[in-house]
């Protein structure tokens, strides 16, 4: 084979990996944050549950429902099921058919009979997926909410500056009395590409919605600087920042919310 | 013989009541309810802390850590659901103070 055919060849093989590479999603935000519970629903022959966490983000702090309810931070870990929310505990510590939550009383979760339709309250959250509905909802609620990033969620920061929103953090007969967390300590980390600001990182605004349990030590084991190594690979991954954001919390892409310290 | 049949009625109606733990025979309602709510109480004690857990001292962080050893083995035994919630917030709570601990002894 000649010099140029092989050259030809050589650039053919090489060119898969010069294709671009596809865009990540950008999710929208009526589904952004979606969570299926699952683990028992198949067995008890229900649709599973698709929990939004929009529709609680503007009620309740982050820590209220992850600290004081329990909620896990990893799917499948808290094991809620029918017969935990009857007694009270997970989605049962509101919703009761008792407890009120701006003047209004939450409805009951799972009821004792084992078929569906015979409680209504039961299909609110074990429904198959209405994507116009969802829209429709997610419409509704975020009417006159900031807006901020990519996807052109609401921006929960300034959505709470503002008292747009005022989430709860205390739940009677769960949470207990706390004094109020006070954390003003600011981080910068370093970033790894010279082309990027650094990431200023702010307990204040993290501890405010989370107290300390959410983060310390199961995401961060350690507070000593440099100890915990993180790219934006693992980030993605879903470790470190990436337990929440691009999951919950605002995505990866608005990367200027972060990295916000000026480049050198 | 009337004063000893009135005091055998008694103790028969406190131990009907609950208000006597009879030995062999395990607690009784009333006195079950009470020690469930002596574990809350003393789960809320020991779990209220986490916020000002920078603020604590060693002393302080090793004697929490100790009552939330404790406390492990009471909430084993409760019934599933609650043994379920609790024993994750009891961990959470126990983590924080051993990671605080942890990094005030090798800052």
């Amino acid at each position: 084979m000649s010099g140029p055919r092989r050259l030809l060849l050589a650039a053919l093989a090489l060119l898969p990996l010069a294709w671009p590479a596809p865009a990540r999603d950008v999710v929208p935000p009526q589904r952004y944050g979606r969570v299926v519970l699952g683990s028992f629903t198949g067995k008890a022959k229900v649709p599973a549950v698709a929990f939004d966490h929009w529709r609680h983000r503007a009620l309740f702090t982050c820590r209220l429902c992850h600290v004081d309810v329990g909620f896990a931070m990893t799917a499948g870990a808290t094991k809620v099921s029918a017969s935990t929310n009857r007694g009270g505990f997970h989605c049962g510590a509101c919703h009761d058919g008792k407890t009120q939550v701006r003047g209004k009383v939450v409805f009951a979760s799972c009821s004792e009979s084992g078929r569906i339709d015979e409680s209504p309250a039961c299909r609110r959250c074990h429904a198959p997926s209405d994507p116009p509905r969802l829209l429709q909802d997610y419409q509704a609620f975020a009417e006159g909410l900031p807006r901020k990033g990519i996807a052109g969620g609401v921006d929960w920061e300034e959505a709470e500056a503002t008292g747009k929103i005022r989430p709860l953090d205390f739940l009677e007969g769960t949470s207990i009395p706390r004094k109020p967390l006070k954390m003003e300590k600011e981080i910068t980390i370093e970033s790894r590409g010279a082309w990027m600001a650094n990431v200023m990182f702010s307990h204040r605004k993290h501890a405010v919605w989370n107290g300390c349990e959410v983060c310390h030590p199961e995401i961060y084991p350690s507070t000593k600087s440099g100890s915990v190594k993180y790219s934006m690979f693992q980030i993605a991954s879903g470790e470190s920042c990436g337990v929440c954001h691009d999951r919950v919390a605002f995505p990866l892409a608005d990367c200027e919310r972060c990295h916000l310290a000026p480049v050198r | 013989m009337r004063w000893a049949r009135t005091a055998l009625f008694a103790l028969a109606a406190a131990a009907a009541l609950g208000a006597l733990d009879l030995p062999g025979g395990g607690a009784s309602l009333p006195v079950r309810a009470l020690a469930q709510q002596d574990w809350r109480k003393e789960f809320d004690d020991v779990c209220s802390k986490t916020q000002d857990a920078m603020a604590l001292s060693l002393e302080e962080l090793r004697s929490l850590l100790a009552r939330c050893d404790k406390l492990k083995p009471v909430i084993e035994k409760l019934e599933e659901s609650q043994r379920k919630v609790f024993t994750r917030r009891l961990q959470a709570c126990r983590d924080l103070y051993q990671f605080v601990l942890e990094t005030r002894e090798k800052p």
